[in-house]
């Protein structure tokens, strides 16, 4: 295993330092205790030791960069050996994967603007409450600005003013599937227009509809991870390196085998009960969102389901995909734990029934039976499910045979 | 009631609380032997003795720190500074050790201080004796910020900070020392953190304080004859301010105007409108409005002075573009 | 001491700690020979290199450690840390990471003696370089005026961080400015901790008697640098070859053990004593919570906290 060499605390409110100067170079020898670089921190200049015998296999932080404490500044280790190259920044694919239907053209350009209307809060507010359409006044304020005695004569000379007319205008919305509201939104200083095109368009219309269509209720249930990542990490030794995500996909390919009532689709008047598990699978790309499916994940070992899903992140990061390779989910699991986020409310990937948000794990103290306090590692799960096909309890029990799994990790294997 | 100058009220409030509690002991410079510049301490030293009536060196760094070691060992010192603007040699014990002493002990000690100071212009006496720097302290965290416009408040503000378990600064307009005002017989305190309304109105809000309540008094009075009518709130304490008073105001009128003698840029109007906006952004009609000291040196010759600080004819102008009228 | 100051560093080093500490390895004798001559009743102000001082007052380590830990079970619940430890109910009046701000607040402790008429006694700790600072001239000078209960008790070792006192100060010794006040003023060697005591309680005792202040300069040695983890690349090895000669530690060991007051085996039980009780208060600090982050907004005013922290 190749040693980290990381930045060190060096007193004061030392927060991060900077590298001045490598005095060794890649592939050099070094003994422990030698000194391998030069940090500066407000005006001191320290040198960092070697803290083993070895190669000096990479230098990670070039000279100049500044470094926080604990950051990581290189690697020592044998000769020839693999260290951990920090993830390279994911390449953006060159198009949006070929089956995103191209859409009509948008509205023509849209109408000249409106004048703007300056108004004061308070006259804005007043307003609202007596009905008083101000669009047409003419503000006695400075600049013309409407303020409240405004409001207060329009709505004497015209005693029953007609409803508010900006609820009418905003109903003219687009028909679902074909184009969004337009609403003139004002341009400022600086601002670019572009259309909506693409994999974006397919996004947008796809969570729109489902946020419009489905009722849906998110339950989150906190996970105790401690003894999974125990798990992941003595099989890690033992040679098999498997994520927190490939546990959690086998998990819930497992317990939506044991809960058949979620692997439903509602298709007008008939509920199409689904017999295969398949598993989709949310990535990130930078122009968009794309879901492969794992197909049969239920019938898959750890092994082969972690092959899988890295396989077809992989190949959706280069574009790479099948038509039929982002088809025919029954499920779905979204994962941001490692974007540090604590919890969230996934929109459900139709036809599908329900929605699997992953977080991330944090440390929390934990009262242990003895009274001792202990450090726990716990991850939130969030369930969001259609609440015309499931209820609360239905999705509540599922969420705990996923929690009973991942907490014990063997149990996930047999 | 009696008719009293309002430094004579403040000394009849400082007189009452020594008489009360023997913990209280005040100390500054030429307060004993003399009794103070503006006569407020005039007799004390004949009646409490020299222990509790304390003429100090010039050494404000000193006895301002001497002041902290006292109140964590149980007095409640009064210190006087002989002009606010000397806060820049004695900062030090104000800023770091009595505002954070209770803090930084996770609660252990109480530092019951008043410091007492002269602030304004008006008198002619330059730039390192005309400053208002009420701002400077609000921007303390620890410490209470205390700044009276009448006799009667400042007796009875001035009783309370003393009694305040917390250091108070409580700055006193020098030009208003010599004002004769009437003053409520008896004991009576005044709470910090209230305001008072000194001038009802329905227009507009003025909030204002110290030397400025009464400007704001006199330019309500000409707006008045003009159709106008503002409501004047002197809000006496700076922090905790009375949020609920400026709340209340600022939802009867929907215009606002904030009036300090102290400089504009960072002053204490700057914040209370950035927190207006924030939580009455609906309520307002106009932007809120400041009138407040020029963002310059404060100079000697008259003519120079009196435009640097807030007049009522600077009031009256500002309401007629607040209001568009 | 020395212990608490070694697993604090060790602590540090690990990046347990935030923020920085001072250690007072090296200077002390001056900390426990001062101490000594003190009532429980009496009074210090401490510095920001204060953690001696204050478990000399009989500070509990394992509050101690808690409170450089930043834990809820420190003595001030994480909101002070190593700069401003304090247990005001032993009559410590709080560190100070401001040089030469406890001065003025240790005379005015003295200050409160005289007006309630107490013979409680305030012993002033700072370092060569907050001599001079102004507050210990105006300080010393109101002492001396008023005859107050205080001992001035300057720990010089001759490192203001960096600077060397003989490159900013003209005079060999400090106590010598003890003269412009007309009080007495004497320099100890301050790795000698019966040397300390002996200077210590007279200055005690007649500031008890009600003759006024003292200054008492001890002659230290800080092995470590300004702060832990500063190389003090800015001093001539043979101060540290120096300092070691002077530990004030090996050297009473050795006095004792040569004069027959202590055996090799009382003495060792001592240590081990000492090494058992930093590894408790170690093990107190580590395995105690961190304050909830509400606690931030508590106790900035004793009265109306709410309000004036909300606006």
């Amino acid at each position: 295993m190749a040693t980290e060499i990381k930045m060190p605390q060096l007193g004061l409110t030392m927060e991060e330092g900077t590298v001045e100067r490598w005095l060794k170079a890649e592939g050099d020898t070094v003994k422990a205790g030698e000194p391998l670089l030069e940090i500066t921190t407000d005006k001191l200049t320290n040198e960092v030791e070697a803290e083993a015998d070895g190669v000096l296999l990479k230098i990670v932080a070039p000279e100049g960069t500044d470094v926080p404490v604990q950051g990581l500044l290189g690697y020592i280790g044998q000769p020839g050996e693999q260290v951990g190259a920090p993830a390279a920044a994911p390449t953006a694919p060159a198009a949006a994967p070929a089956a995103a239907p191209a859409p009509a053209p948008a509205a023509e350009a849209a109408p000249a603007r409106d004048k703007k209307i300056r108004i004061s809060p308070l006259a804005r507010k007043i307003a609202r409450q007596m009905g008083v359409d101000y669009t047409a006044l003419t503000g006695t304020g400075p600049n013309g600005r409407i303020i409240k005695r405004d409001i207060l004569a329009a709505a004497e000379s015209a005693p029953k003013a007609a409803p508010a007319p900006a609820a009418q205008k905003s109903a003219a919305a687009a028909p679902s599937g074909t184009a969004f509201p337009v609403k003139d939104l004002e341009l400022m200083e600086g601002d670019t227009v572009e259309k909506l095109t693409g994999m974006r368009r397919v996004v947008a219309q796809r969570m729109y509809t489902s946020a419009v269509e489905i009722p849906t209720v998110t339950q989150t249930v906190k996970v105790d991870v401690t003894a999974l990542l125990a798990f992941r990490k003595e099989l890690k030794e033992a040679g098999h390196a498997f994520s927190v995500n490939d546990f959690v996909l086998k998990a819930v390919a497992k317990a939506l085998r044991k809960h058949p009532e979620i692997l439903v689709s509602l298709d007008g008047e008939q509920i199409i009960r689904r017999a295969h598990v398949n598993l989709g699978m949310a990535v990130a790309l930078d122009s968009g969102l794309i879901v492969p499916v794992i197909r049969d994940a239920d019938l898959l070992s750890l092994e082969a389901l972690s092959a899988k899903a890295r396989d077809l992140a992989e190949r959706a990061r280069s574009n790479q995909l099948g038509a039929d390779e982002y088809k025919g989910s029954t499920f779905t699991v979204s994962n941001l734990g490692m974007f540090g986020v604590e919890s969230f409310t996934p929109i459900i990937n139709q036809p599908d029934a329900a929605i699997l948000g992953v977080n991330c794990t944090e440390d929390e103290l934990v009262m242990e039976a003895d009274g001792t306090i202990a450090k726990h590692q716990v991850m939130r799960i969030s369930l969001t499910f259609d609440h015309r096909l499931l209820d609360g309890a239905a999705a509540a029990k599922f969420e705990m045979t996923i929690r009973e799994l991942l907490e014990h990790p063997m149990d996930i294997l047999l | 009631m009696s008719t009293l100058s309002i430094s004579k009220a403040i000394r009849e409030g400082l007189h009452e609380e020594m008489v009360r509690d023997e913990n209280v002991v005040i100390l500054g410079e030429d307060m004993a032997v003399m009794g103070n510049v503006f006569a407020i301490t005039q007799g004390f030293l004949d009646e409490f003795g020299p222990n509790r009536v304390i003429d100090t060196p010039i050494s404000e760094s000193g006895f301002t720190g001497m002041a902290v070691g006292m109140a964590m060992r149980g007095l409640r010192p009064v210190v006087e500074w002989m002009y606010d603007d000397f806060i820049t040699v004695c900062l030090d014990p104000v800023m770091n050790q009595a505002a954070k002493m209770r803090y930084m002990t996770g609660g252990q000690v109480k530092v019951p201080i008043v410091f007492r100071a002269p602030i304004g212009a008006g008198r002619r006496n330059a730039g390192q004796h005309s400053q208002c720097l009420e701002a400077l302290f609000t921007h303390i965290p620890g410490l209470k910020v205390v700044c009276p416009s009448t006799g009667a408040d400042a007796k009875g503000l001035l009783k309370s900070a003393i009694r305040s378990d917390d250091p108070v600064v409580f700055l006193e307009h020098k030009l208003l020392y010599a004002k004769k005002e009437e003053i409520p017989d008896g004991e009576y305190l005044i709470p910090l953190g209230k305001a008072d309304v000194k001038r009802p109105g329905k227009d507009l809000t003025i909030l204002t304080w110290s030397r400025q309540v009464y400007f704001s008094l006199e330019a309500a009075e000409t707006l008045a004859a003009q159709g106008i009518d503002a409501e004047v709130v002197d809000l006496r304490t700076l922090v905790p301010l009375d949020w609920d008073a400026i709340r209340a105001s600022v939802q009867k009128t929907g215009n606002v105007m904030i009036v300090e003698e102290g400089v504009r840029r960072g002053g204490v109007g700057a914040e209370i409108a950035a927190e207006i906006q924030e939580e009455l952004f609906d309520d307002l009609d106009a932007p809120v409005a400041r009138v407040a000291g020029a963002n310059i040196v404060p100079p000697f010759s008259p003519p120079l002075e009196d435009v640097m600080f807030p007049h009522p004819a600077d009031i009256v102008a500002a309401a007629h573009k607040l209001l568009a009228k | 001491m020395r212990r608490f100051e070694e697993k604090a560093a060790d602590c540090f080093t690990k990046g347990m700690l935030a923020g920085n500490i001072h250690l007072c390895i090296g200077q002390e004798a001056s900390v426990v020979g001062s101490n000594a001559a003190l009532r429980p009743t009496d009074y210090i102000t401490s510095t920001h290199r204060g953690h001696g001082h204050l478990l000399a007052k009989g500070a509990d380590s394992g509050k101690m450690m808690a409170e450089l830990f930043g834990k809820s079970t420190g003595y001030c619940g994480g909101k002070g840390g190593s700069m401003h430890a304090a247990d005001v109910s032993l009559g410590i009046l709080g560190a100070n990471g401001i040089v030469g701000a406890g001065i003025p607040i240790a005379t005015g402790s003295g200050m409160a003696s005289k007006i309630k008429g107490t013979d409680e006694v305030t012993l002033c700790f700072f370092g060569d370089s907050a001599s001079n600072q102004g507050t210990f001239h105006e300080s010393i000078n109101m002492a001396a005026a008023w005859k107050l209960p205080v001992v001035y008790l300057c720990e010089n070792n001759h490192y203001g961080v960096s600077t060397e006192i003989h490159r900013v100060t003209n005079t060999e010794n400090l106590a010598v400015r003890a003269k412009a006040y007309d009080i007495p003023g004497v320099t100890v060697d301050g790795s000698d901790v019966l040397a300390v005591y002996e200077a210590v309680k007279a200055a005690v005792d007649r500031a008890r008697s009600g003759e006024g202040p003292s200054l008492v300069e001890n002659l230290v040695y800080r092995w470590q640098g300004h702060y832990c983890g500063d190389p003090a690349v800015y001093r001539p090895k043979e101060y540290l070859e120096e300092a070691h000669e002077h530990d004030p530690i090996a050297n009473f060991r050795r006095k004792l053990l040569a004069d027959g007051t202590a055996t090799e085996a009382e003495l060792d039980a001592i240590d081990q004593q000492m090494a058992d009780e930093i590894e408790a208060a170690y093990e107190f600090a580590d395995s105690s919570p961190y304050p909830d982050p509400s606690e931030a907004f508590t106790d900035v005013y004793s009265e109306d906290n709410e309000r004036c922290v909300a606006r």
